[in-house]
């Protein structure tokens, strides 16, 4: 039993990793109806640029809001040079050059810092906590708390703000949208800045865990869409509990069909399912 | 036109080809022709320094006269650690650059992919950058291929060894990355442990795309063991360390050779290291004892003049290790150089003085024993470095 309930915990804290990214492609989605393969190299290289600042002195804190102010300016970015001439066209289209973002971004990321694996400071402290006979430390907690706090600013930004709604309308019914005036390229830019800026955080928060290289979210990437779907593409609280859900679902398979290995990964599932609604 | 352009690009090879038949490809009075790839991009490009410190080698070598009045060129390519890329590369450097022969490829599927490919067109693939005994063993069927660094396998027998004579009788764990080059480990340790092979209690594989190996720690640790193997490969090791510390777990951890870089376990709080054991083979630049050695100091001098501006880790170490084994191999060769000549060289080395292996170590291969390495000693992780202990042992396969 107890390592069922350590089983549990540490499912949590990793399904708290995977949750964050999904919740990253969940804003992409749900604003501009795009899923965003390169959604984890921008993360990486956003981790990478904290890094850098980092190196050069600025604290932890400023830092963070520093990636996050250049990383909602990237997306945007992004999204107006390199989305905007492919958009309106089938979604297979932008689905490949979300793929080729991904490589570039990934080429860019080795290029510029090479692959060694780095360590990244946790804001968090890693001290463990023992409670009965599961350990965890105060890290686990505060990737899975920033995700909470996350979900619920953007609930509340989707629902009550005008420009969530003009975010959601934009992506539901572009034309009409446009006819009652919201700015609906500029809604898409806006909601590729916030999931790149989400990116960032989930990268942050994923670093001091995982360790800092270039190929960091690749793995992560693949769960973080099992996590997404699990939930429902649509639904930021869906890609949180969908993510923890998963965390905790993969850790008790493996630790309890150990002999089916392999087989019985649900990456493999869940992945088919992911493709399949793209 | 393409068609033309092609056909007349053939005559050109034919009549060059036809020209001088019995020149060796890649070798001229003055120059030498190595190909080689490595994961420049990809999840193993910390590797890199790998090739880059042979290379540098090179350089030094050629600023001294080369060999025989011959300056090596070592042209490496990039296969991002996919060994599809890897068969497209050697295809290239073969057929198109005409190298000499391939030398210090990187990686177990890697080699593999290029294996058949270059014994059949009889083209030397020399020291393998790869633990896997294959490449020592099947000479039988691939005449043109030789090792270079201890096999897995025989890592894991003297860890094996090790624990019989120090731990006997305690249970063991491992961790192990779920493909050939961990599974290489745990039957070499399993082999090593012969009879007392119950005494590994639990095992458990990751998947080298996972994205971390908590849950698998965490497994491990319920078999109350009082030893840990961790065979893993890269950030996977030092997360292992990690968490086997944060849940209250303190064996004895041994970790592979491969994953042991001081770079990597310096990553984790010196807590969650210390007092962990692996094997060495070659000088670790980072390790204080070899401040003042004569090899390490020739290296850091030729990191500085020829690879300038990169960390001189131990990646560029063991490229020049192995670096300075082919510059004695085609020495050996003789002014006449051929591929068999090159070939036969390999597989006859007595090396006592090759500077950035650990003193006492022979690189030695006969042309049925075609493990250059197979000597190593141990190491205990001590204050945020390896400490050498314990006398030189054998690691054959």
């Amino acid at each position: 039993m107890a390592q069922f309930w350590q089983q549990v915990v540490s499912g949590l804290a990793s399904g708290g990793i995977y949750a964050s990214l999904a919740l990253a492609l969940v804003i992409v989605y749900r604003s501009s109806g795009v899923i965003n393969f390169a959604q984890g190299e921008m993360a990486t290289f956003a981790t990478f640029l904290a890094w850098t600042f980092l190196h050069h002195g600025i604290s932890f804190w400023p830092a963070f809001a520093l990636t996050l102010a250049v990383a909602f300016a990237g997306g945007v970015a992004l999204e107006r040079v390199v989305i905007r001439p492919v958009e309106g066209r089938p979604v297979l289209t932008v689905v490949i050059l979300t793929i080729g973002l991904l490589i570039l971004i990934n080429g860019a990321t080795q290029w510029i810092w090479g692959g060694a694996v780095r360590k990244f400071p946790s804001p968090f402290s890693t001290r463990p906590i023992h409670v009965g006979s599961a350990a965890f430390s105060i890290q686990d907690i505060g990737i899975v708390g920033v995700c909470l706090v996350a979900v619920a600013l953007l609930t509340l930004f989707f629902r009550f703000t005008k420009l969530g709604l003009g975010l959601r309308a934009a992506a539901v019914n572009p034309e009409e949208s446009r006819l009652v005036g919201v700015r609906v390229g500029w809604m898409l830019a806006l909601g590729w800045g916030l999931s790149a800026a989400l990116g960032a955080v989930s990268g942050m928060m994923v670093a001091p865990v995982v360790f800092l290289d270039p190929n960091m979210m690749q793995g992560i990437l693949l769960y973080a869409f099992a996590a997404a779907v699990l939930g429902g593409l649509e639904s930021p609280v869906g890609a949180v509990v969908g993510g923890l859900a998963l965390g905790v679902l993969l850790n008790l398979l493996g630790t309890y069909f150990s002999t089916f290995g392999g087989e019985m990964r649900p990456t493999g599932l869940f992945g088919r399912t992911a493709v399949r609604r793209v | 036109m393409k068609v033309a352009v092609a056909a007349v690009a053939l005559l050109v090879a034919a009549s060059v080809a036809g020209a001088r038949p019995l020149a060796t490809p890649g070798v001229s009075s003055s120059s030498i022709l190595i190909g080689g790839t490595v994961p420049l991009t990809g999840e193993a490009a910390a590797a890199a320094g790998v090739a880059r410190g042979a290379d540098a080698y090179f350089k030094y070598v050629n600023a001294k006269g080369g060999v025989f009045n011959r300056k090596i060129t070592y042209k490496y390519l990039d296969d991002g650690y996919e060994p599809q890329r890897t068969f497209l590369d050697v295809r290239q450097l073969v057929q198109q650059d005409g190298v000499f022969a391939i030398f210090n490829s990187l990686g177990t599927s890697n080699n593999s992919a290029i294996r058949g490919f270059l014994n059949q067109a009889g083209v030397p693939q020399l020291f393998v950058a790869s633990g896997a005994s294959t490449f020592g063993r099947d000479y039988k069927k691939y005449p043109w291929t030789i090792g270079f660094i201890p096999t897995y396998s025989g890592e894991g027998k003297v860890y094996a060894r090790y624990l019989l004579a120090k731990r006997p009788g305690a249970k063991i764990a491992v961790l192990y990355q779920d493909d050939d080059y961990g599974k290489e480990l745990v039957s070499g340790l399993q082999a090593g442990l012969g009879a007392k092979k119950s005494l590994i209690v639990k095992k458990v594989g990751y998947d080298p795309s996972a994205s971390d190996v908590r849950s698998e720690v965490a497994s491990l640790k319920a078999s109350k063991a009082k030893v840990f193997m961790i065979f893993a490969f890269g950030k996977f090791a030092v997360q292992a360390f990690i968490t086997a510390n944060q849940l209250g777990w303190h064996p004895q951890i041994v970790v592979n050779d491969v994953a042991a870089a001081t770079s990597l376990m310096q990553l984790s709080p010196p807590k969650a290291t210390e007092g962990a054991i692996s094997i060495v083979f070659g000088k670790d630049p980072d390790a204080p004892m070899w401040k003042r050695d004569k090899g390490m100091k020739l290296f850091r001098s030729i990191m500085a003049r020829y690879a300038s501006g990169q960390t001189p880790n131990g990646y560029y170490a063991a490229g020049m290790a192995s670096a300075y084994t082919l510059v004695d191999t085609l020495k050996k060769a003789g002014k006449n150089l051929t591929r068999k000549s090159v070939l036969t060289a390999a597989t006859h080395l007595n090396e006592k003085t090759n500077p950035f292996v650990l003193p006492g170590i022979k690189v030695h291969t006969t042309p049925s024993f075609r493990f250059p390495i197979s000597q190593v000693r141990l190491e205990r992780w001590h204050k945020g470095h390896w400490v050498i202990f314990g006398p030189l042992l054998s690691a054959k396969p």
